[in-house]
């Protein structure tokens, strides 16, 4: 009996309207670290340490041992290095996504923004005040323009824009790949130049607390953006026009709303957020392009969107979480002699169980329900003999009762 | 121009029975983006199996070839399943379920790939199964046909099975009962229900022969153009085949116009980079050939498309 109480509470928290967004995201998180932890056992090696070393090789918690001027801190700032291009890119989805639209089309449209920004400034030799904002910006405006032309081709000739998007994908990478080649080749690594100190949106070597770190200045506008564009579609007209698109085309453009024109606005939003990634990821975090292979991330991005709830301050917590694998890997690797590429595979795991969110959220709406329903008739059972007619009623709901609780137990 | 044809040809049909495997799963109501999730997988088993046959049926042998086709249509077949089950059985969002299958795809293959490496040579780790080349034949007579004789020299034996295949699966759609109630799902599955047919198992059966088809043209790629499994085989071509699915309006014979020129187009373009006496690094400008070409194409085709109507949602007998 009190089994039953805790998965009827279970069932109740993960069915509220205020803590589903919460609680099935945890979930799957739970569920797939007791898969992943399942696997690890299978290969041998004790989960406990594999997470641990994940945490340790992002700079949550301190390591055994550190190189020479370099320490937790060193790792937590790589980590943020990571970190902000991942929720830029998928503050950048669900800015599409929660209205109605896939914008696979990220990881283009970093490339073409990185690619853009270190072509026209990376090289200039401008200040670093000027430089900076300069790269931010024309991150933000190649991103923005390609976003819109998808918008343009879905609106104008009704191209799906997965198609366009993914067409767009390889038409950048074959021609900043053309590009690199050609023009901007370093001779000795084969991919882009580096671009100069004072455009990387990321300080280099700075010293903090007697240790070196890469100190981004992109996890500062990750997290205002995430701000941003929750302020957009909470408290804005035109945030609740693009969930009204994305609920339901048809209706919205009965009320009034200029679906086309929201529909290029809305991808021209998530390819400058996506443009903001490559900036941060390519002219930050990388500083290089190596030609002709998309980066993972813009798919990682809609892991992270999808795991978030696609609401942006799940996305902070669930980028963090996922970074936590992708940029843990390393180190998890180096230490148990797993192969790094489990990271992905927990990733891929994670997000299987996030697709099924929805699932498991009706299953606990039917236990709710089949539950009320027990409660409702074993109420009947306890008026049934009163009344003398319903005869073959109580017997029937008490047997329902007494059949539903064996199977609990 | 002889080795556009044959070129063009060889990359076209791998493409064609990956968009057949689309087109299965459209067709019944299930979006499919994960076809390049199928196809990579599809490939890894059948590599797997090929690596694992090789020591003892000799390098060269060409039947193993045909084992690991079976195998790569039965390993699509198999993951499909997963896709089949987040779209049918848990209702979640097709589209997101697609691209999950392709992310879970690449992780999985590419662990699973060092880790059997790891275990077959003894603590070396390489994310490659090295495969042969198909051999290739010539079909003596109709390929002395001037020009378009090319289109049977040199060909990969894989080109015919996929011929044989796509009839096969062109007939099993559009002349048995269980290709119409395939169809019928995707264009008003209440109606399927109505007439006594069963959505969701038509649905997952479709997918899985989606995934099946998918898997036979990841494995031809892996056995002609990379001549190995590697995490680089997730080339995209899944995708391209959605991009000639919905090119060519759902519609096996006209797929399979799109992909040959997809095919003509790609092979067109490098043929005419290395005619032009250009450098390699020209050919990425012509290797866009295709891509350019389709968003063009769209452009023109995309109103008259008729994606199936019940395209993208789950089956709820409930729905008017």
């Amino acid at each position: 009996m009190k089994r039953e109480n805790g998965s009827h509470r279970l069932a109740s928290i993960l069915d509220s309207e205020k803590w589903s967004g919460v609680s099935i995201p945890i979930l799957s998180i739970v569920l797939s670290l007791v898969t992943a932890s399942v696997m690890l056992l299978i290969l041998g090696k004790n989960p406990l340490v594999a997470f641990l070393s994940f945490l340790q090789g992002s700079g949550f918690v301190p390591k055994g041992s550190y190189g020479g001027g370099s320490g937790m801190l060193t790792d937590f700032f790589t980590f943020l290095n990571v970190l902000a291009p991942m929720l830029l890119a998928s503050l950048g989805f669900i800015v599409a996504f929660r209205a109605g639209l896939f914008n696979i089309g990220i990881s283009g449209q970093m490339m073409a923004a990185g690619f853009l920004a270190t072509a026209l400034i990376g090289y200039s030799g401008l200040d670093a005040w000027l430089a900076k904002p300069l790269v931010i910006l024309i991150g933000m405006i190649a991103g923005g323009l390609l976003g819109a032309f998808v918008g343009f081709l879905k609106y104008r000739f009704n191209i799906h824009e997965v198609v366009s998007t993914i067409m767009l994908n390889y038409i950048i990478s074959y021609l900043t790949g053309f590009f690199i080649n050609t023009k901007f080749a370093d001779s000795l690594t084969r991919s882009m130049k580096i671009c100069s100190p004072a455009s990387r949106l990321t300080w280099m070597n700075l010293q903090i607390g007697g240790v070196k770190c890469n100190v981004p200045l992109g996890i500062v506008l990750a997290i205002a953006a995430a701000f941003a564009v929750k302020f957009l579609f909470d408290k804005t007209v035109f945030g609740f026009e693009l969930r009204a698109v994305g609920r339901n085309p048809v209706c919205a453009k009965y009320t009034g709303i200029k679906v086309g024109r929201r529909i290029v606005v809305s991808l021209m939003l998530s390819g400058m957020l996506a443009g903001l990634a490559g900036v941060t990821y390519y002219c930050g975090y990388y500083n290089t392009i190596v030609p002709k292979s998309l980066c993972s991330m813009g798919y990682d991005a809609i892991a992270v969107a999808l795991l978030g709830n696609s609401s942006p301050i799940g996305c902070i917590f669930a980028s963090i979480l996922i970074t936590i694998f992708q940029n843990g890997s390393n180190y998890m690797s180096s230490t148990l002699g797993v192969a790094k590429e489990i990271a992905s595979l927990i990733t891929g795991i994670l997000l299987l169980f996030s697709a099924c969110g929805g699932y498991f959220r009706y299953l606990a709406h039917r236990r709710l329900e089949t539950a009320l329903d027990r409660e409702a008739a074993a109420q009947k059972a306890a008026q049934a003999p009163a009344a003398e007619t319903s005869a073959a009623q109580p017997p029937e709901a008490s047997d329902g009762r007494t059949s539903s609780e064996k199977e609990e137990q | 121009m002889e080795n556009v044809l044959i070129d063009g040809l060889s990359f076209a049909a791998p493409l064609f029975i990956m968009a057949m495997g689309g087109i299965y799963s459209e067709k019944s109501g299930v979006t499919n983006l994960a076809v390049e999730g199928f196809q990579g997988f599809g490939a890894f088993i059948g590599a797997l199996v090929a690596v694992l046959l090789m020591p003892s049926m000799g390098d060269g042998s060409q039947a193993v070839i045909y084992i690991a086709m079976l195998a790569a249509a039965v390993g699509g077949g198999v993951y499909a399943c997963i896709h089949g089950l987040l779209c049918v059985k848990f209702r979640a969002n097709q589209v997101i379920s697609g691209v999950v299958v392709n992310i879970l795809a690449v992780a999985l293959t590419t662990f699973l790939t060092s880790a059997v490496n790891k275990a077959l040579t003894g603590g070396q780790s390489s994310n490659k199964f090295i495969l042969g080349v198909s051999s290739r034949f010539t079909v003596p007579g109709i390929s002395r046909i001037p020009v378009l004789g090319a289109l049977f020299r040199d060909m990969y034996p894989f080109e015919i099975i996929i011929a044989v295949i796509a009839v096969a699966v062109w007939y099993l759609m559009y002349k048995t009962r269980f290709g119409m109630r395939l169809r019928a799902c995707g264009e008003n599955p209440q109606a399927v229900d109505a007439a006594g047919g069963n959505v969701d198992r038509t649905r997952f059966l479709a997918v899985m022969i989606s995934g099946a088809l998918s898997g036979v043209g990841g494995i031809c790629y892996a056995y002609s153009i990379s001549a190995n499994f590697s995490p680089n085989s997730y080339m995209g071509y899944g995708y391209l085949a959605i991009a000639a699915m919905i090119f060519g309006n759902w519609n096996i014979p006209s797929t399979a116009a799109v992909c040959l020129f997809f095919g003509l187009a790609k092979s067109g373009g490098y043929q005419l980079c290395l005619s032009m006496g250009l450098s390699s690094n020209y050919s990425d400008l012509f290797m866009m050939l295709p891509y350019i070409l389709t968003l063009l194409l769209l452009t023109f085709f995309s109103k008259k498309n008729h994606p199936p109507k019940a395209a993208g949602e789950a089956y709820d007998a409930g729905k008017r």
